[in-house]
């Protein structure tokens, strides 16, 4: 054997490297490119849209209304990106803030505003415990287990207010969802606010490392010593406490809540964290693509509602939304699955 | 002086199996250990036990004189234990540094401090001597620089006791010799090495003891000034390494079946050519990562690859295995049940699912007869001593070997013209390993050209009549007919040949090339 062949093979293996490292990175950019552009691309284009084609869309009323349904409808989306980057899923968010919402509203009604809020949102806090507990301790798969939790809170909440509605007495709890500060309603404030906090939990804290890890990569979090159901749990509790602001903000904002109230709403969840970028396949939970989808999801609601179009269309656009936002998933995936495969040309 | 670590009668034992049968092993501090033998001899047991991702039937593990039980990987790495897997433990979506630090996070507060995680990795993987950003998503590193990282993330850790699990596996010569010199100097500092390798001329390098295990049981612990390859050879086969004499298979004169010329296939250095006539068996051998498995993936259409790949004299294109099916290649998975069969059908319907219909009608096509598939069943069953009592036996509830039988006779109705065996005996009882090696002749004699690849040396020589061995994605030997000995194959896996003499440059392998002069002895 000799050295020069030793040499040539050593060289062969670094341009093999150098080669594929180019690839990856090509791969990944390629990525990032479909992820923001799956989401920013329609926003930029409803926007324009709904400002030059739809009346009254810029109007001052309607951009209020437009920001705080985007806002409780992101703040339940940070607790289920959460739980979509972990590998798992919420279908209970719906049912968990209608039920924080009747618990709020009565709360509010026998012991003030302030009680009222730290009822709703403690009630989605242990709701989502119960989901995690039901996750991790009885190993359930998270699909199915929060399929049943869905129907066992929607039907609690049912039997709480018996099918009435409950009115909201104080006036000082109402105005909270329509007030605003320096021009900008207050939920909106607070989902900024709670996405901000949510967005430094995962990006540079500790948890938010374990949360990728164990989404990532579960053998890889359990070899590093992370452990993985204690991380899987704090989502789902996040999930249900972001249920639970979500239903105190709804209580707010409506006045008179019932039973079947927020029906649907893990649909709308769901979409808006995948069309954000967040990989159903977890991992990759996108807090800010989050918040943008949910703009553009009440964007869209509210459009189609001053053009008169009849609700049952908004399901049909939500669907087709929730499908669009998929596909972008798997392309990425599939960018992914191609770099790490590698390509041959 | 306490023994760094101390491993006393450790009995592991997974359904079925006695992975460990009450092992001990002592460790100085400073002391380098080198871990060999063959594959499934209990090596990664051993090392998962020790790194708290097992726990043991029976048996102690002591640290620096105390006994520990370690319930999980954190308890392992709380009692200075660390652990450089053998497969690749790192999250892709994080980056190199975050990934180095991962369940020891440097944080304030809970907040990870970014900069000195950035500055404390740089000086690891400088350290390593690796040109690396610690910023860069692992998802964009090659495999080898991944290998790096996880060294890298171990040696991040306070350990007392640093066990390597194959950690040249995916590196180059120059990472190669880097490493070892990490090795001696981490030894020097008082720390104590497990070091495993399939590359025998690493251990000789760099340990200073080796321990050997076979079957799952220490059978040798020398210094490794004592050893030399040939005895090391000798303790992991359980013998001598021989001579086996065999007459030389008579020369194959049957129709060019698959003709592979110029395959690339990601994750394979070389290009890979290979000619299988009808009647043949030709062996695909290596140690696990050696890129056969790759190989015979990319011929089932499973994995892209770019080349010409002709089945009976037609030039086929595989993309997926729907294809290769078609085209008469057939293959039967390592993965035997999450791959191989469909546990909730019974075997009958198993052994249908791939059957040549091209020859009935369009009736019976759409509409299989239950007596007709009855009829083939039990006829396959006498030919293949497939031991059910009733054709409607759910094939889950059978035995490895059983199963393997059902999913042969899959692969003789499907009328295939290659067959490829990915480890066609693994978790088969020795009984039926010899059912299957005649089944697996039997069907070379009707005329199909069989490829085997396996982790199995004896296996190889048992029933190849040609084996080419494969070592870190390059063709290291072709071995022929008499010189297919389990001590050639054994001997070309981890190395010997790729040292003493290589089969030219990566791009000179062609079958029919020289044949290694493989020889230990």
């Amino acid at each position: 054997m000799s050295d020069t062949t030793l040499e040539s093979t050593a060289d062969l293996v670094a341009d093999e490297r150098a080669r594929s490292a180019e690839a990856a990175r090509r791969a990944d950019a390629r990525r990032r490119l479909l992820q923001n552009a799956g989401v920013l691309v329609p926003f930029v284009l409803v926007l324009v849209v709904g400002v030059a084609a739809v009346p009254n869309f810029a109007s001052g009323s309607n951009i209020t209304n437009v920001l705080v349904n985007a806002a409780i409808l992101a703040i339940v989306g940070y607790g289920m990106t959460l739980v979509i980057a972990v590998r798992g899923i919420d279908l209970s968010v719906g049912s968990a803030q209608a039920l924080a919402a009747c618990i709020a509203a009565a709360s509010v009604n026998a012991a003030g505003p302030v009680v009222g809020a730290v009822a709703g949102i403690a009630v989605g806090a242990g709701l989502g415990l119960v989901n995690g507990l039901v996750v991790t301790r009885l190993r359930v798969p998270g699909f199915v287990a929060t399929l049943s939790t869905m129907s066992v809170y929607r039907g609690l909440v049912l039997l709480f207010t018996g099918g009435a509605p409950i009115m909201i007495a104080s006036a000082g709890f109402k105005d909270v969802a329509t007030a605003s500060l320096v021009g900008i309603p207050v939920p909106f404030l607070v989902a900024v606010v709670l996405g901000a906090g949510a967005w430094f939990a995962l990006d540079r804290m500790r948890f938010g490392k374990h949360v990728v890890a164990v989404g990532g990569s579960p053998e890889a979090a359990v070899d590093t010593g992370i452990s993985v159901s204690r991380v899987v749990l704090a989502s789902y509790l996040a999930a249900g406490a972001a249920a639970g602001v979500g239903g105190v903000l709804l209580a707010s904002q409506l006045g008179v809540v019932n039973g079947s109230v927020s029906s649907g709403l893990e649909l709308q969840a769901i979409a808006i964290v995948v069309l954000g970028g967040t990989s159903m396949a977890g991992g990759r939970p996108r807090i800010v693509g989050t918040f943008v989808a949910a703009l553009l999801l009440s964007m869209i609601n509210s459009g189609l509602n001053l053009l008169n179009v009849p609700s049952f269309y908004q399901y049909v656009a939500l669907g087709a939304l929730l499908v669009f936002a998929l596909s972008i998933d798997g392309a990425q995936r599939a960018a992914v699955r191609r770099m790490l495969e590698g390509r041959l040309s | 002086m306490t023994a760094a670590l101390q491993v006393v009668d450790v009995v592991q034992e997974y359904p079925g199996v006695r992975a460990l049968k009450g092992v001990s092993l002592d460790l100085e501090p400073g002391q380098v250990l080198g871990l060999v033998g063959e594959n499934g001899a209990g090596k990664s047991t051993l090392i998962r036990v020790l790194g708290g991702i097992e726990q043991p039937v029976s048996g102690q593990v002591l640290v620096r004189g105390t006994a520990r039980t370690f319930r999980s990987s954190a308890e392992s790495q709380a009692a200075g234990i660390s652990v450089v897997s053998q497969e690749f433990r790192l999250v892709p979506q994080l980056s190199v540094a975050d990934n180095v630090y991962l369940g020891h996070e440097l944080t304030g507060a809970g907040v990870v401090d970014r900069g000195t995680t950035r500055d404390r990795t740089a000086g690891l993987l400088a350290q390593l001597g690796l040109d690396l950003d610690p910023d860069r998503p692992v998802s964009s590193l090659t495999v080898g620089d991944r290998q790096m990282v996880e060294i890298a993330r171990a040696l991040s850790r306070e350990f007392d006791v640093l066990i390597m699990d194959e950690p040249t596996a995916a590196l180059n010569g120059a990472e190669t010799t880097r490493l070892h010199e990490i090795v001696r100097r981490i030894a020097a500092q008082g720390k104590a090495v497990v070091y495993v390798s399939h590359h025998l001329d690493e251990i000789f390098a760099i340990c200073d003891d080796v321990a050997v295990l076979r079957d799952g049981a220490l059978v040798a612990h020398a210094p490794t000034r004592e050893l030399d390859e040939a005895r090391l050879v000798e303790h992991m086969l359980g013998r001598k390494p021989q001579t086996f004499e065999r007459a030389s298979a008579a020369a194959s004169t049957g129709e060019k079946r698959l003709e592979v010329v110029g395959l690339r296939v990601p994750g394979v250095a070389e290009p890979f050519d290979l000619t299988v006539r009808g009647g043949e068996i030709v062996g695909l051998a290596g140690l696990v990562g050696s890129g056969r498995t790759e190989l015979t993936r990319a011929l089932f259409g499973d994995l892209p690859s770019a080349g010409e790949i002709r089945v009976d004299g037609r030039s086929v294109r595989l993309s997926r295995p729907r294809d290769a099916v078609r085209a008469g290649v057939f293959m039967l998975s390592e993965d035997r049940k999450g791959e191989g069969i469909l546990p909730h059908l019974d075997v009958t319907e198993n052994a249908m699912v791939s059957r040549d219909r091209s020859g009935l009608s369009l009736l019976r096509r759409l509409l299989p007869v239950p007596s007709d598939e009855r009829a083939q069943f039990s006829r396959l069953r006498s030919d293949m001593r497939i031991r059910v009592p009733h054709g409607r036996q759910l094939i889950g509830n059978l035995s490895g070997g059983n199963q393997q039988k059902v999913l042969l006779g899959r692969a003789l109705l499907s009328g295939c013209s290659v067959l490829l065996l990915n480890e066609p005996t693994r978790g088969v009882d020795v009984g039926a390993k010899v059912d299957i090696y005649q089944l697996v002749k039997q069907l070379a004699d009707a005329g199909v050209a069989v490829v085997v690849s396996s982790s199995d040396a004896p296996e190889l020589a048992a029933i190849t009549d040609r084996c080419a061995v494969y070592f870190a994605g390059r063709r290291v030997a072709e071995l022929h007919g008499r010189d297919v000995t389990e001590d050639n194959i054994v001997g070309a896996s981890v190395g010997q040949v790729a040292a003493a003499a290589p089969v030219g440059g990566p791009t000179d392998a062609t079958p029919g090339g020289p044949t290694a002069e493989a020889s230990h002895v």
